[in-house]
């Protein structure tokens, strides 16, 4: 019988319709792919990447987080010059400059002050305020998720109303108006930040614990007469952890960029201190000039939100398996 | 009395007899979550000004910000009967209600003139960029989720992938401090910032679209990755329907709902902050720069009224977002 395409259950199933020649019913190197790409048949995943690192990226993001740390908890004695002391003959040496005082990795700033010694400076309050800010939020948030959650009732209605209100507070203008009014200062960013994560923290926690509460084991010791403050403290707070653990590798991403973009705008952390974010809006004014100011700080910036991001997928898809 | 009366049934009124044809709109589904929305704004919006007021209150010195520094402690004291600061906590804010009530936020001291018409003046220009940033967004995260979610585990997927975990990482204005280097520095291109010319557009519009295009490729491709595994998608293919009229015609129209719902929220998202520094780097004349030097001014009323503005903005953004998902597909309507 000839391929007719008037009799379309005849018809291959390559992506442009019948083929002179072919009956249709034997699937060719083009079916096969367009079965693939339909998703309908789980093809074989080929990996790009093979060797003993195969799956095991995520080591380089612990490798990444891992050296900022350090760099953050020595507080600059791994810097390789002074970052406050300006040399105005090496100013704004491009990377790699040598001079008579030894390589400059990253060029220097127009102070002839060394960049990379400045960035290993910046990470201790870049991870500081991050690592603060998403402490205080994600207790903000279990308190409010737990109490939503466990206890019910007009606390639920009162706490998720707040939450819900607070998600269409465009957070940022807000918080350049508090730092505008009760003054730019670490302290105030610390204070503030956490309100950028905390309803979602909440939500979250409030809808893990409505879950645990129906479980067996909170439900019998209820039954053998805990006390709520028995019940939270033994047998919800140790099941939230892992989510907490998650949601704070999320979030920590989040707030050190919040960070980065209110004191770009002068609304956050301010010179003397240094940030990354202080760092690329310091090196703004000198973008024609030279670009490692700008660009420098900006990916060390990248590379720990990112490692944090692929760290939270690595999680998520470990906890579904 | 043994036998019981059977009452007479209470003829049920027939929408017509009653004269209403339907019952009232406000109390459809789509009504209360109007009405549920307007009211969580109005929450906001009194939460918001409170807070404004007893940080104002407590922390700021509005005279401080009016009198010249080497005025006398006696002319401070008096200047502040006459803006009426001597007032106690509550009567204050009674007045600074009824102000609003008004629309009226005070006047800017660095303008010299009420705050709120400095803000009208150059929202327009911020609502221009975001409308174009979000239509970028939209198409980077439309295009590569559907290339990613209709090839699982192919290089383009893992390519899009990066992409778009890449957009989620990086701050909003330093991407748009690296184009301006590659592009207008570089290759000399476009031009760095301006608005008297629509090239100049082209580098924060792409700042945006890249930013928020990654959260939108990725809904796109998890959606269109779950609708392919559909039996639909496998009758329709066995039918003989060709590939590109069942991604383009069914499966897009399944997702569109909601791609679309996530777009609304990153466009809301945008008024909500990303926005601003981006407008900043780019000297683009809306809310960011306006805000930023009134900041630093400590003209308060200005950024005063810019929060109050965008708050309704993003308010009205989501309640939009709702409605048209709403609208759009059924099997998300809540309850």
């Amino acid at each position: 019988m000839p391929n007719n395409p008037a009799t379309p259950h005849r018809r291959g199933l390559g992506r442009r319709g019948p083929v002179p020649g072919r009956n249709g019913l034997v699937p060719d190197r083009r079916d096969r792919r367009a079965i693939r790409r339909s998703g309908a048949v789980a093809g074989s995943q080929r990996r790009l990447s093979t060797g003993p690192l195969r799956g095991r990226l995520w080591i380089l993001w612990v490798v990444v987080l891992g050296v900022v740390a350090l760099w953050a908890v020595t507080g600059g004695r791994l810097a390789p010059f002074d970052p406050y002391a300006q040399v105005p003959a090496a100013r704004l040496l491009p990377p790699l400059a040598r001079t008579a005082d030894g390589t400059h990795l990253l060029g220097t700033d127009a102070l002839g002050r060394d960049l990379f010694s400045q960035i290993v400076v910046a990470a201790r309050l870049t991870l500081f305020i991050g690592t603060a800010a998403t402490v205080i939020g994600l207790v903000i948030g279990a308190v409010v998720g737990v109490c939503a959650g466990y206890f019910g009732g007009w606390s639920d209605r009162v706490l998720m109303r707040l939450t819900e209100a607070q998600t269409a507070l465009p957070m940022f203008l807000f918080a350049i108006l508090l730092m505008a009014v009760a003054g730019a200062s670490v302290t105030n960013l610390v204070i503030l930040l956490p309100t950028f994560i905390w309803p979602t923290v909440a939500r979250v926690i409030r809808a893990e614990t409505l879950r645990l509460r129906a479980e067996p084991f909170v439900v019998g010791a209820v039954a053998l007469g805990a006390n709520g403050r028995q019940v939270v403290v033994n047998h919800l707070l140790p099941n939230l952890a892992p989510r907490l653990g998650v949601l704070f590798v999320i979030d920590v991403g989040q707030i050190v960029l919040a960070e980065a973009g209110l004191s770009f705008l002068g609304a956050g952390v301010q010179e003397p201190d240094l940030t990354w974010g202080v760092l690329i809006s310091e090196g703004r004014p000198y973008l024609a000039v030279a670009w490692w100011l700008t660009v420098m700080p900006g990916l060390f910036l990248a590379a720990v939100v990112l490692a944090v991001n692929m760290l939270s997928r690595e999680m998520e898809r470990r906890s579904q398996s | 009395m043994t036998t019981t009366q059977v009452p007479a049934p209470t003829p049920v009124p027939s929408p017509a007899a009653t004269g209403r044809t339907r019952r009232s709109w406000l109390r459809s589904p789509l009504g209360r979550l109007v009405l549920r929305r307007l009211r969580d704004a109005v929450i906001v919006q009194f939460l918001v000004v409170a807070v404004i007021f007893v940080i104002g209150y407590y922390v700021g010195d509005p005279v401080s910000a009016f009198a010249s520094p080497e005025a006398t402690e006696e002319q401070l004291a008096q200047l502040r009967r006459s803006l009426g600061l001597d007032q106690p906590f509550w009567v204050q804010f009674g007045r600074y209600l009824e102000d609003l009530a008004r629309l009226d936020v005070g006047t800017s001291v660095w303008q010299q003139r009420p705050a709120m018409e400095a803000v009208w003046e150059v929202i327009g220009n911020t609502v221009l960029l975001a409308i174009l940033g979000a239509v970028a967004a939209t198409v980077f995260g439309v295009v590569g989720g559907v290339l990613a979610g209709t090839r699982p585990g192919s290089a383009v997927d893992k390519v899009i992938n990066l992409i778009s975990v890449l957009s989620l990482s990086v701050a909003s204005f330093w991407i748009g401090l690296l184009l301006i280097i590659v592009f207008a520095v570089r290759l000399n291109m476009v031009p760095t910032s301006g608005w008297y010319e629509w090239r100049g557009l082209i580098l924060p519009v792409a700042t945006l679209g890249f930013i928020h295009g990654g959260r939108i490729c990725q809904v796109t491709r998890s959606v269109v990755l779950d609708e392919m595994s559909k039996a639909y998608v496998l009758v329709a293919r066995s039918r003989g329907l060709p590939y590109r009229r069942l991604v383009a015609g069914h499966v897009l129209r399944n997702v569109a709902a909601t791609v679309l719902t996530t777009a609304g929220w990153e466009f809301a998202r945008m008024f909500g902050g990303s926005i601003y520094p981006i407008e900043v780097v780019f000297a683009w004349p809306g809310l960011g720069p306006l805000m930023t030097t009134a900041a630093h001014r400590h003209d308060f009323p200005i950024v005063e009224a810019a929060v109050l503005i965008t708050g309704a903005l993003v308010i009205l953004v989501n309640l939009a977002v709702d409605v048209a998902s709403h609208l759009l597909d059924r099997r998300l309507r809540p309850e």
